[in-house]
């Protein structure tokens, strides 16, 4: 069962980091467990690294505005947008996922994502708000749960 | 009465932005402006950092072109250092380059840009996209770009270290050669990317050339603006991505300038405007009058139509030859047709993997000497090169130990600013007439900037899902009268 951990944000943007941030404190913790990634890409230029992989897991940062910072959603793509909109920032993934399915690619059948809601994701420099970097040791822990509830064989199929 | 419409944030483009339109009584635009978010911070980040850092750090600023900056950064360092790199270094530097142009402007076309003219510009919204290209063009095709895009990533992460941020760019070459291993496989590689051009420019020519009222659309005067266009040519004045020198050509086409690097300050001066965070370059020599086009005004364009008109040519054959037949079909030199960028991208294309081709089969290619050990004290440093979406300035000082005292950067959509506000503001008016707005229409307006494939470098990564296109109409007292939501 190959699995993917996938971080994404920009290293240098405040609390837009936290999704890179939290893949590189897993990298070590989750070695000979799943293919812990990187990435600073978004919308259809991610599609290639979910490719070959039957599970995967995101970590991104979210600003709704709707939620205290630090807050943890636990989403599904179909709990994005359903819509195909079209911007690779902010509707990308349910894009992204319809054309693996009309292309057949070998897509994750499962995707799990870890949304942090965030303060300020556009200061160049700036460190995580005290909000954010509270919830980065929560995100750690629940990416680490979830794959092990993936690999406990009462959860294979 | 005035209604204001907005656009936010635009769809499909490469970080975000939004587009404020303004209705008179008529329900016509009184005016359109186009505003980009801010990037706070990075010449204070940079300072007090060592400058051989830069190529890393600026490498990401973006997830979208961290070649580019890795690049131009790198050429900095070279300059910093008064250092010139072996040939066997400018090589591999140039076919790594060439690669992520390819792929690049393979991402624009199919993925972003495509689906205006592939699928149509006024076509329903849920059409309007990748899919909608797929089911245009064919499940085949969607399947190569993807697979010879991973495949041409997969070369970059091979020479560059990484592909998300490459690490092989050091002041006076590059960390590592080539094996011969390595080059066959870049040698493959460029092969299919080469086949790749080809047939993306046939499907230009057969889906969109082949259309009267795409061509009649690209031609129209709703997306023309007469400019000065600026590029990096080679020393026969041809197309060039990673080196050379600036050339600026007039509204007519013929050259107005041509430069070094370390001159840009000389040429290129920042207007600043209340309504916006960017800085609108324009040309010092002959000055700002405001959003105008036409001789007397200073404002210039850059990227793939800006650089085909400010050369005379491609360096290699089959992009040469498509040079001349888009000269030909648009009514010779310079084209002055914004959505033109489009044919233009993927003339440069092929261009990108041609050369890919010619450098990977280089016997140089694999030479150990790849470095030049700089000596010289650091001072000042400034290095170019053409990113995908146009001239990439980089200019750092530094203390004699080269820690930063003071960066600089322009990035392409900056260079781009003045031209993509008054595209926006034409296409507008153009377009929208008596008050009559249809999701076709506000379509048309964002295609007069992402021909242009704007991208704002700061582009954060909040999740999809939660960031409709939202548009409000405003009567005179700023009261929402409307709003839609494009979700």
């Amino acid at each position: 069962m190959k699995t993917l951990v996938l971080g994404l944000g920009n290293e240098l943007l405040s609390d837009d980091a936290v999704g890179v941030l939290a893949a590189r404190a897993l990298k070590e913790r989750l070695k000979d467990k799943a293919d812990v990634v990187e990435s600073a890409l978004s919308g259809m230029a991610l599609l290639d690294l979910f490719i070959g992989y039957e599970r995967a897991i995101i970590i991104d940062a979210v600003k709704t505005g709707k939620n205290p910072p630090g807050t943890i959603s636990e989403l599904s793509p179909t709990d994005l947008s359903v819509v195909l909109a079209p911007s690779p920032h902010y509707a990308g993934l349910p894009e992204l996922i319809a054309t693996a399915q009309r292309l057949h690619l070998d897509f994750p059948k499962e995707i799990k994502i870890f949304a942090i809601e965030v303060e300020d994701p556009n200061t160049i420099g700036g460190k995580l708000s005290p909000a954010v970097a509270h919830a980065f040791r929560k995100i750690v822990q629940r990416v680490e749960e979830q794959i092990t509830h993936w690999l406990a064989p009462s959860s294979r199929t | 009465m005035t209604r204001e419409v907005v656009i936010d944030p635009i769809t499909r483009l490469e970080g975000h932005g939004k587009i404020d339109i303004f209705l008179d009584e008529q329900g016509n635009v009184e005016k359109a402006f186009f505003q980009v978010p801010e990037l706070r911070g990075f010449e204070k980040f940079a300072v007090g950092r060592p400058a051989e850092d830069m190529p890393q750090i600026t490498s990401r600023i973006c997830g979208v072109c961290p070649t580019a900056h890795h690049m131009a950064s790198t050429k900095a360092l070279d300059d910093l250092y008064k250092v010139e790199p072996p040939s066997a270094a400018k090589k591999i530097r140039e076919l790594v380059y060439s690669t992520f142009f390819v792929e690049d402007h393979a991402l624009h076309f199919f993925f972003l840009g495509g689906p205006d003219f592939v699928v149509g510009p006024t076509a329903p919204k849920a059409q309007r996209n990748i899919l909608g290209v797929l089911s245009k063009v064919g499940l085949e095709i969607g399947r190569e770009v993807i697979a010879v895009r991973k495949q041409l990533r997969d070369l970059i992460s091979l020479a560059g270290g990484k592909v998300i941020h490459p690490v092989f760019g050091l002041p006076g070459g590059i960390s590592k050669a080539l094996t011969k291993e390595d080059q066959e496989k870049f040698i493959a590689g460029a092969e299919r990317a080469v086949k790749f051009g080809l047939f993306s420019l046939q499907i230009f020519q057969d889906v969109v050339l082949k259309n009267k009222q795409y061509v009649e659309t690209i031609t129209s005067e709703t997306y023309t603006h007469k400019t000065y266009y600026m590029g990096l040519v080679d020393d026969q004045n041809r197309v060039n991505f990673y080196d050379g020198q600036l050339r600026v050509v007039d509204p007519n086409g013929k050259e107005f300038l041509k430069f070094k690097a370390q001159d840009y300050l000389k040429h290129v001066a920042e207007h600043v405007e209340p309504w916006s965070y960017i800085k609108f370059c324009y040309l010092k020599d002959v000055g700002w009058k405001g959003f105008v086009d036409g001789p007397e005004s200073g404002v210039y364009a850059v990227a793939p139509l800006a650089r085909l008109n400010a050369a005379e040519g491609m360096a290699t054959p089959k992009a040469q030859e498509a040079y001349k037949e888009f000269y030909k079909t648009l009514g010779g030199k310079p084209v002055h047709h914004t959505l033109a960028n489009h044919w233009a991208r993927l003339i440069e294309l092929l261009y990108a993997a041609e050369r890919m081709q010619e450098l990977a089969n280089d016997p140089e290619i694999t030479s150990p000497n790849i470095r030049t050990i700089p000596t010289a004290t650091p001072k000042e440093g400034i290095g170019v090169v053409e990113a995908p979406r146009g001239t990439l300035f980089h200019h750092y000082q530094t203390d004699e130990k080269g820690v930063i005292t003071k960066a600089n950067l322009i990035v392409a959509t900056q260079n781009n600013a003045a031209r993509i506000a008054m595209s926006v503001d034409k296409a507008a008016r153009g377009v929208i007439k008596g008050g009559k707005i249809d999701d076709g229409i506000l379509n048309l307006v964002e295609m007069a900037f992402r021909a242009y494939d704007p991208c704002h470098g700061c582009a954060t990564h909040a999740l999809p899902g939660q960031m409709p296109l939202i548009v409000r109409v405003y009567d005179s007292c700023r009261n929402l009268v409307r709003e839609i939501r494009r979700d």
